[in-house]
């Protein structure tokens, strides 16, 4: 689909051991483009949410390499330079958690506008300009003065979107966004998701969400045990996996 | 129908439901009222007691400004060491959450010492122990260390009293600290703020507002235990009435005064707290 573009993820040879034995991740390969959006399935233990937060460090890969838009830093490796690097990479890439983790003691607006202002040293005037844009764009103007725990799940994890494109990520991160919404504030989300994905946006998402794995991802891959069991388009994956593991996991979660 | 909130008294409400709201009404004046003559016929206790006590009221007032003198020294004292404990607080939790062995073991060992030995014992070590300290290192050849670690007696009990409260409230610093999800933490850094932002901007914001209450307490406590200077000679306020009341035979009103002091100060202590942490709970989903 997106063959001449530039790579914007590259994950080579990951694995991730917890503790000594429990080997979650063994041996993943993934690249992304720019611009396209994955989605990654998989039961739950399989490791996808783990493979992500391995994309920005907020676990530590026990062996590979992690590329991001450039900056590739390789697992056990003592650099000087590696705790600037992974700073670096988690500045290019945006994340969005089942539990929304905003901050509860700051209002929506200053939520937005804390990452450009503490990371990136921003004027408070031209943060401000930016997230007021970006609450339009998520349809949340009027909450700008609102403490979170004042809004809806599905506001909430707005905020929390609108909280990491305010740092003009290169790459958006979804660790199963919508999963702890109720059924009817789902949409309004996965909505959000889609415009990004359609704007341009590269996106690697794990989420549970047909809809958006079937008409909006490029590509879909299916992880099981800490390996690839299976990828390829939506329409492939969906309507005539190679694999019958895939199957019976797509027949247990549609 | 779409579901809306509906206030008290709001049309569609049911006549029964009405009534069922009413009576909550009136169940929560009633309690406000019953609270109020409870307070109200304690307070008349305890001034029936005093009066019937045969207090010399004369003499109390006599003496009232001479024992509100020495509150100054309990005023500097407990301000001083609580603002040492703070620093120190959040110096000892840093370092009890630090992956740096020194660092850890420092304030490990710190909040383990202190909190061990009795705080008279702290006292004394810090007015007369070390004196000769600094005796003993002034003979291993370092000129002028016996007399700048000759403390008088304030300066003596505000480094007592601060490093004593300094190692309990480092734990509840700590435990403040790790009180704050993980994923608060994720959240910062996944926006790429340093391990220190993440501290300064996310984490001890919040935790702040969970150790308010405990610290409040430890203030309340430390303004009481300011009087343990009087110990060094300091003429402050349960010092003097002390000394007053022994000297006229009238303990009892001198002792009850000063505790009413005490008291009234902790009492506006409270009210600060309380001012405070309804400003800090400002984030909360509020119910009402």
């Amino acid at each position: 689909m997106m063959e001449n573009s530039t790579t914007m993820v590259k994950i080579t040879n990951v694995h991730k051991v917890f503790g000594k034995k429990l080997h979650v991740l063994c041996g993943i390969n993934l690249e992304v483009k720019k611009g396209e959006t994955v989605v990654i399935l998989g039961a739950s233990g399989s490791g996808k949410s783990t493979l992500l937060r391995c994309i920005n460090f907020l676990e530590e890969p026990t062996a590979g390499t992690i590329e991001v838009d450039g900056i590739t830093i390789t697992a056990g490796e003592d650099d000087k330079k590696r705790e600037n690097h992974i700073l670096d990479i988690r500045k290019k890439t945006g994340m969005c958690f089942q539990s929304f983790n905003l901050f509860p003691h700051m209002t929506v607006l200053e939520n937005i506008i804390e990452g450009p202002i503490t990371v990136l040293g921003q004027k408070k005037k031209q943060a401000v300009l930016y997230a007021e844009e970006l609450l339009d764009w998520v349809g949340l103007t009027e909450k700008r003065e609102e403490h979170p725990s004042r809004l809806s799940g599905g506001q909430q994890q707005r905020v929390a979107i609108a909280r990491s494109l305010a740092m003009k990520p290169k790459v958006m991160l979804f660790d199963e966004p919508t999963s702890a919404l109720d059924p009817e504030l789902v949409g309004e989300v996965v909505d959000v998701m889609e415009r990004l994905a359609k704007e341009g946006m590269t996106i690697i998402a794990v989420t549970h969400e047909m809809h958006f794995a079937r008409d909006v991802a490029d590509r879909v891959l299916i992880m099981d045990e800490g390996v690839w069991i299976e990828e390829g388009t939506p329409e492939k994956i969906f309507n005539n996996p190679d694999q019958e593991r895939t199957r019976q996991f797509l027949a247990h979660i549609l | 129908m779409m579901a809306k909130t509906m206030h008290p008294g709001a049309a569609g409400i049911p006549l029964e439901a009405q009534q069922v709201l009413q009576q909550i009404e009136t169940k929560k004046t009633k309690y406000k009222r019953n609270m109020a003559i409870a307070f109200a016929v304690l307070f008349v206790f305890m001034i029936t007691g005093l009066i019937v006590l045969g207090l010399d009221f004369k003499f109390m007032a006599k003496w009232l400004p001479f024992i509100l003198a020495g509150s100054g020294y309990t005023f500097l004292v407990a301000f001083l060491a609580i603002s040492l404990a703070c620093i120190l607080a959040v110096v000892g939790a840093l370092g009890r959450l630090s992956k740096n062995p020194i660092f850890n073991s420092i304030a490990t060992s710190y909040v383990s010492l202190i909190r061990g030995t009795p705080l008279l014992v702290q006292i004394y070590m810090w007015y007369l122990a070390l004196p000769q300290i600094g005796k003993a290192l002034e003979g291993y050849g370092i000129p002028g260390i016996q007399r700048l670690l000759t403390l008088p007696a304030v300066p003596a009990g505000i480094l007592a009293l601060g490093v004593c409260y300094g190692a309990y409230m480092t734990e509840t610093v700590r435990a403040g600290i790790q009180s704050i999800k993980i994923g608060q933490t994720e959240a910062a850094k996944a926006l790429g703020m340093t391990t220190s932002q993440t501290m300064k901007r996310i984490i001890f914001p919040q935790a702040l507002r969970v150790i308010i209450p405990p610290v409040s307490n430890e203030f309340i406590a430390m303004i009481k235990d300011s009087s343990m200077v009087s110990l060094m000679g300091v003429w402050e306020m349960s010092y003097r009435a002390l000394k007053i009341g022994r000297r006229h035979f009238q303990s009892l009103e001198m002792l009850i005064m000063v505790a009413f002091i005490y008291w009234i100060m902790c009492v506006l202590l409270q009210f600060c707290q309380e001012k405070i942490e309804k400003h800090m709970a400002r984030g909360d989903r509020r119910i009402s």
